[in-house]
């Protein structure tokens, strides 16, 4: 098997097993929904991640699954996802995202630090919800930012 | 870093497509390659340079101006 055969079929393997953890996630949702119906808690956040998995898994079977058997869409796969200059401009945007991302954490850590002695509100409610949903969309939108100007730039 | 690789493709009848299906890279690379905006690893250097049977050298231009890292 050649590097980019044994590449496509590390995809493929991937894969599967997103797949399969999405059934396995999804099933264990759906018998918590039925089977815990009085807990306070939603059990559809765990089916919509299964559901989420299976996503991703089917997503990629559909895309490489096909490559192993035709080399000309092997070719061009690789090509696509292993290009020098994609893949850097793609660690330089994971690298500024990581930054901030890190940055924005260490920010929650000295405020709930602050917040213990009593120096600044709790982060608590709705407040905490917000400062998460911040830590996830702003290194997301600085890593596709990223992205579209090293396109551009480089 | 400047570079004879569009002289050299034009040379050689080649388009940016085949060029780059030639050295496994997109066609993208080839074109920020061939406007200087990018600067190749030194393992597409090499096939770059023997695809058109030079050196490295011959075909990446390193001046004075590469030596300021900033």
């Amino acid at each position: 098997m050649d590097n980019r055969t044994s590449w496509i079929a590390t995809r493929v393997t991937l894969g599967w097993i997103f797949l399969v953890a999405g059934v396995l996630v999804a099933f264990v949702g759906i018998l918590s929904e039925i089977n815990f119906s009085y807990a306070p808690f939603n059990f559809r956040l765990i089916t919509g991640l299964g559901i989420l998995l299976i996503g991703i898994g089917v997503g990629f079977l559909v895309r490489y699954r096909s490559a192993l058997k035709d080399e000309q869409s092997a070719r061009r796969l690789t090509v696509e996802e292993r290009d020098e200059r994609t893949v850097m401009i793609r660690d330089r945007a994971g690298n500024r995202a990581y930054i901030v991302s890190t940055s924005l954490i260490y920010t929650g850590l000295m405020w709930t630090s602050f917040a213990s002695s009593g120096s600044l509100p709790a982060l608590a409610g709705d407040v905490l919800w917000f400062f998460l949903a911040v830590c996830v969309v702003i290194p997301f939108g600085v890593y596709v930012g990223s992205i579209l100007i090293d396109q551009q730039n480089s | 870093m400047k570079n004879r690789l569009e002289e050299l493709r034009l040379k050689n009848g080649l388009t940016q497509q085949e060029l780059a299906d030639r050295v496994e890279v997109s066609r993208q690379t080839i074109i920020s390659l061939e406007n200087g905006r990018y600067n190749p690893s030194i393992l597409l250097a090499f096939r770059l340079a023997r695809l058109f049977g030079l050196q490295i050298e011959d075909l990446f231009l390193y001046t004075d101006e590469e030596e300021n890292y900033g």
